[in-house]
């Protein structure tokens, strides 16, 4: 938070907002949340870098949801943290959500930080764009940040509009010396350059229209303002990267069709970047068979495509299949497994989620990440010897 | 003439009734058995499911759902359910267009994802958070979901009760055929389960009926008893509240993130 003056404003103007509130009404709130020690052990033992082979951490995330104004309103804090023992830039903590919201009929207004997510995929989300990809979490860019914004929503039975104004832009946190995946080198967070000249400060905009037209649930969107990937290119005095941010105007399309145990999945994006216009789709079929062997669990199996017309980009041509088997016992156990192909060269990893409740309070995870044989010129060949086992116990409150 | 034509529609509409067949008869009571249910606009309640393994181990779980009559004849109702424990998946929010004999649409919000999540519901015969009552047997009392037969009369619990046998149209459903009574009051009471290969799975028994806003008898109370795998499971409703004026946009895809987090 310290290094972001624009939203420490916002979190003092919300927290005399929610005083003012429970001082006249009687708050009706929820809270949730969960404590996760975690422990990873790297199997092919020091890393490239001469990172250790063994690594702690400590994740948590706390949740207050309190609806106001006769339930007219809803205030929402979701925050996350983490103290990892070996990598300084996975120790922070994130506003996920810290936000109001105003309920009219048809209209919601909200300001404040939020996550919004566009797409339908499983694994190429290449549509997604609003929030800003934490990769120190996670290098597939699942986990994100969360962005000041205002918007407006409109709904109606032909659909939603969704319109965000984001004046603040959030960059992105990439893994430290220490951390495991990392990259070649460390990114400088002193050499940061912009396109636009109002640099973080450039008022982003997006709009969104959604609906669904029976077994469609189709998105149409667009966003213009700082592309949430900057270009990374090494310094030869500093040898750390240097990062710059041009201005993304992007248009989405995302499709889904639900016909029984089907799922076909389409995202497609035309984006510009300065004078350059690139296209990408990504899209794929999921399958679930019910009842396997007259028991309760089901199997998912899962393939999906993306392509990019740009050569340099890292999902130009990759697949992925994967399994998601759940027991839907007691325990809620469930196994998720993928195998990640790029098609280009010869690489390939494997990925591996396991879940299972321990008891009402306690759940344990355990991930599984193994890099196969990886092309010298893939951009993962920098993490070949990073693969790992983690495990995880969350303790919910 | 007009006396003529009255008798004869008299006369016709004895002659059918006399024919009625044991079909139409095990029809008639089921169609008026759920018209009797049916008229409460809305409504909201907490749910407690109490999970039994055959140790008598007992897990609990807590959700609060909202649901929305649909006086179309052709379609399913429209609920929207928020799940408070187990606390992994507190915070999650599943709406459910129901329809009648095809796939429901659901739309499943994810807290852990942050997205909102348009899934298969292809299994309806699947078990529901783990515990014995599967999705399909919380509309186990509409009768447009299945073949009727009226089989006799037999007392259960000191009342009279009409003994109704159904079988399945849906085709993934997960049961052959069923048994069930249903009182003079018009309340299903108790139904025997059989799986697809025909043999007795599970008893469902509907306890604790109350009477809402002096017309609508409601169980507040489920109790399922798995005769294969020995575990049970017990289903109550509180905090049940009726004809509350909810607004039908509350149960669009669009309105789900207003109900989470």
């Amino acid at each position: 938070m310290t290094q972001n003056p624009f939203q420490r404003k916002i979190v003092i103007f919300f927290l005399v907002a929610l005083l003012h509130a429970s001082s006249t009404n009687a708050l009706d709130f929820k809270a949730y949340g969960f404590i996760q020690p975690e422990s990873s052990i790297y199997i092919n033992g020091d890393g490239r870098h001469g990172q250790d082979n063994y690594n702690a951490s400590l994740f948590g995330k706390g949740t207050f949801v309190s609806y106001l104004q006769d339930g007219d309103a809803k205030f929402t804090i979701s925050a996350i943290g983490r103290f990892d023992q070996s990598d300084d830039e996975l120790r922070y903590l994130d506003f996920q959500k810290f936000k109001y919201e105003y309920y009219f009929d048809d209209i919601t207004l909200k300001v404040g930080n939020e996550i919004v997510f566009w797409g339908v995929n499983e694994t190429f989300n290449i549509v997604d764009i609003i929030n800003q990809s934490n990769l120190a979490e996670d290098i597939a860019g699942t986990k994100k940040l969360g962005q000041p914004m205002a918007s407006i929503s409109y709904s109606q039975d032909y659909g939603k509009f969704d319109i965000y104004l984001m004046p603040y832009f959030r960059e992105r946190p990439f893994s430290g010396k220490e951390g495991r995946p990392r990259l070649l080198f460390e990114v400088d967070k002193n050499s940061i350059t912009y396109e636009s000249s109002a640099k973080k400060r450039k008022m982003d905009f997006a709009l969104r229209y959604s609906t669904v037209i029976d077994d469609f649930d189709i998105g149409l969107s667009h966003f213009y303002g700082n592309n949430r990937t900057p270009v990374l290119s090494p310094n030869p005095l500093t040898l750390k990267f240097d990062s710059h941010y041009p201005v993304l105007s992007q248009t989405g399309v995302d499709i889904q069709a639900t016909k029984g145990p089907w799922l076909y999945k389409l995202e497609t994006v035309s984006a510009k970047e300065g004078s350059e216009r690139h296209l990408g789709a990504a899209g794929g079929i999921e399958y679930t068979y019910y009842g396997i062997r007259n028991t309760q669990s089901d199997l998912g199996v899962i393939v999906e495509y993306a392509f990019d017309d740009r050569n340099d980009n890292p999902f130009n041509n990759e697949g992925i299949i994967g399994l998601r088997w759940s027991m839907n016992d007691v325990k809620s156990s469930s196994l998720l497994a993928g195998y990640l192909l790029d098609m280009r060269g010869n690489s390939n990893r494997f990925q591996a989620e396991f879940e299972q409740r321990i008891n009402d309070n306690l759940k344990l995870f355990l991930d599984l990440s193994l890099n196969g044989s990886i092309d010298g010129t893939d951009f993962t060949h920098q993490f070949k010897e990073d693969s790992q086992i983690t495990i995880k116990v969350a303790k919910y409150y | 003439m007009k006396n003529i034509i009255l008798v004869l529609i008299i006369l016709i509409g004895t002659k059918l009734s006399i024919a009625e067949s044991l079909e139409e008869k095990g029809y008639n009571i089921a169609k008026l058995s759920y018209e009797s249910g049916r008229g409460f606009t809305d409504m909201i309640s907490d749910q407690l499911m109490i999970l039994i393994d055959p140790k008598g181990n007992k897990v609990t779980r807590e959700i609060s759902a909202k649901s929305l009559e649909n006086l179309d004849p052709d379609d399913g109702d429209k609920t929207i359910t928020y799940f408070e424990t187990p606390k992994d998946v507190e915070g999650t929010v599943m709406l459910s267009h129901t329809h009648i004999n095809e796939d429901d649409d659901q739309w499943l919000y994810l807290p852990a994802l942050t997205r909102v999540k348009r899934i298969s519901s292809s299994n309806k015969s699947g078990s529901f958070m783990g515990s014995e009552v599967a999705f399909e047997d919380f509309s186990a009392g509409d009768y447009r979901k299945y073949k009727w037969k009226y089989i006799g009369e037999e007392v259960y619990e000191g009342d009279l009760c009409y003994v109704l046998e159904s079988y399945p149209i849906y085709e993934n459903s997960g049961y052959t055929r069923r048994v069930g009574l249903t009182d003079e009051l018009l309340r299903a009471r108790k139904i025997d389960f059989y799986d697809r290969k025909g043999e007795l799975l599970k008893t469902v028994f509907f306890e604790n009926y109350n009477l809402y806003e002096d017309k609508i008898w409601m169980a507040d109370s489920m109790k399922v008893e798995n005769h294969q795998n020995k575990n049970a499971t017990i289903f109550q409703w509180q905090n049940r509240k009726l004809n509350i004026g909810l607004d039908k946009k509350d149960f669009e895809k669009s309105s789900l993130m207003r109900l989470a987090d």
